[in-house]
């Protein structure tokens, strides 16, 4: 018996632009780069106040500054993205907990957020004001 | 009342004859309960016997039947003509697979690497018959009942850009038998399959895009199962699994 002979089709390079679903994937990935270029700013400014007070005064006019708010605006925009998006599929990363079903309810997931944000609350006050 | 039509544009390919794949078009008449799949076999009783692609229970069972409609996998016995009106309706074969023929491919990617994953149980103690069944709680049910409705349809395949891109990832479906496995009560669990896993092609190779999930017609969630064991193929890579205990 001869060989069956196959065909091949080759994956678009655009494969990603097709789908809803592997778009709002490649979302999620390509925002990752403007959290990196974030940390770099943030790394940048911790050198420059290393080198002295004129080198970090001059970081902090930077900052201020016109392209330096337009870049920041888009890396507000991709943390939010990166975020969300990685917040959506949270339920399916998260290890099992081994806790019974009926353990967790509304309530304590209630209380849980509550707790989670008093102490919160109590390190942003133990920070500013102590 | 007059016959309503749709026309369906099929995917051909003869192996014998071309050299790359070409689309065909029918009209073809229906009714409100027909689904595609009987679409596609009136143009196989009626219109062009050539027409291959692969079927049989007709009732999302038998995972036979899955192709790409209009660029979705779906399973073409659940997928009704009336929802896909006005059309033309596109059906090719699954992606990320090779054409055999038509809508029919070569499934050997999954079933060559589905033996690597032992979709059996493994058990964790040896009983004679005589000491009778394993028992379950309802609980030791609920932790894999789930992904134990698998039909093997490859629909998750498809769906899957990794599958494309990366020829040594183990894929969705087999994957998540191995999370079936893993996950059952009278299993060894995660030691029995642990290789498979943290292999270049195991759980790695998802980078949860998660469209698995939304296309798989049994609910089962592939990308849950996959990522779950993730966390633990971590463990092993800083050895910290037999110290937390348990081979599970």
């Amino acid at each position: 018996m001869s060989e069956i002979r196959i065909y091949r089709r080759p994956m678009a390079a655009r494969w990603w632009a097709r789908n809803p679903t592997y778009r709002r994937y490649m979302a999620r990935e390509a925002s990752s780069f403007l959290l990196f270029a974030y940390a770099l700013t943030l790394i940048y400014g911790l050198w420059r106040l290393g080198q002295g007070q004129a080198a970090y005064d001059g970081w902090l006019t930077w900052l201020a500054s016109t392209p330096a708010l337009l870049l920041h605006l888009l890396m507000l925009i991709a943390m939010v993205v990166h975020a969300v998006t990685w917040f959506e599929v949270a339920p399916k990363t998260m290890p099992k907990t081994g806790l019974p079903e009926r353990a967790i309810t509304l309530g304590g997931i209630a209380a849980a957020a509550l707790g989670s944000l008093f102490v919160v609350a109590l390190a942003i006050w133990w920070g500013a004001w102590r | 009342m007059s016959e309503r039509r749709i026309r369906i544009e099929g995917l051909r390919y003869n192996p014998e004859k071309d050299t790359q794949p070409r689309l065909q078009t029918y009209d073809v008449p229906f009714t409100d309960d027909m689904s595609l799949l009987q679409g596609m076999q009136y143009i196989k009783d009626h219109l062009d016997g050539s027409f291959t692609f692969r079927w049989s229970c007709r009732m999302a069972i038998c995972g036979s039947c899955g192709i790409m409609v209009n660029g979705n996998p779906r399973l073409s016995c659940e997928t009704f003509l009336r929802d896909l009106l006005p059309g033309p309706v596109r059906v090719e074969p699954l992606e990320n697979f090779p054409i055999q023929r038509d809508l029919a491919v070569d499934q050997g990617r999954f079933v060559d690497t589905l033996a690597s994953v032992k979709p059996y149980v493994v058990p964790a103690q040896e009983k004679p018959l005589s000491a009778g069944p394993h028992r379950q709680t309802p609980e030791q049910l609920a932790a894999y009942y789930q992904y134990s409705q698998c039909i093997n349809c490859l629909l998750c395949y498809a769906a899957c850009p990794q599958v494309g891109l990366n020829e040594h990832f183990v894929g969705p479906a087999a994957l998540t038998l191995l999370h079936r496995y893993n996950a059952d009560s009278r299993d060894v669990g995660w030691s029995a399959r642990a290789d498979v896993a943290n292999s270049e092609g195991g759980v790695w190779g998802c980078t949860l895009v998660g469209y698995c999930s939304q296309v798989c017609p049994k609910a089962v969630d592939p990308a849950h199962a996959i990522n779950q064991n993730k966390a633990k193929s971590a463990l092993d890579y800083f050895g910290l699994r037999s110290l937390l205990g348990g081979a599970r």
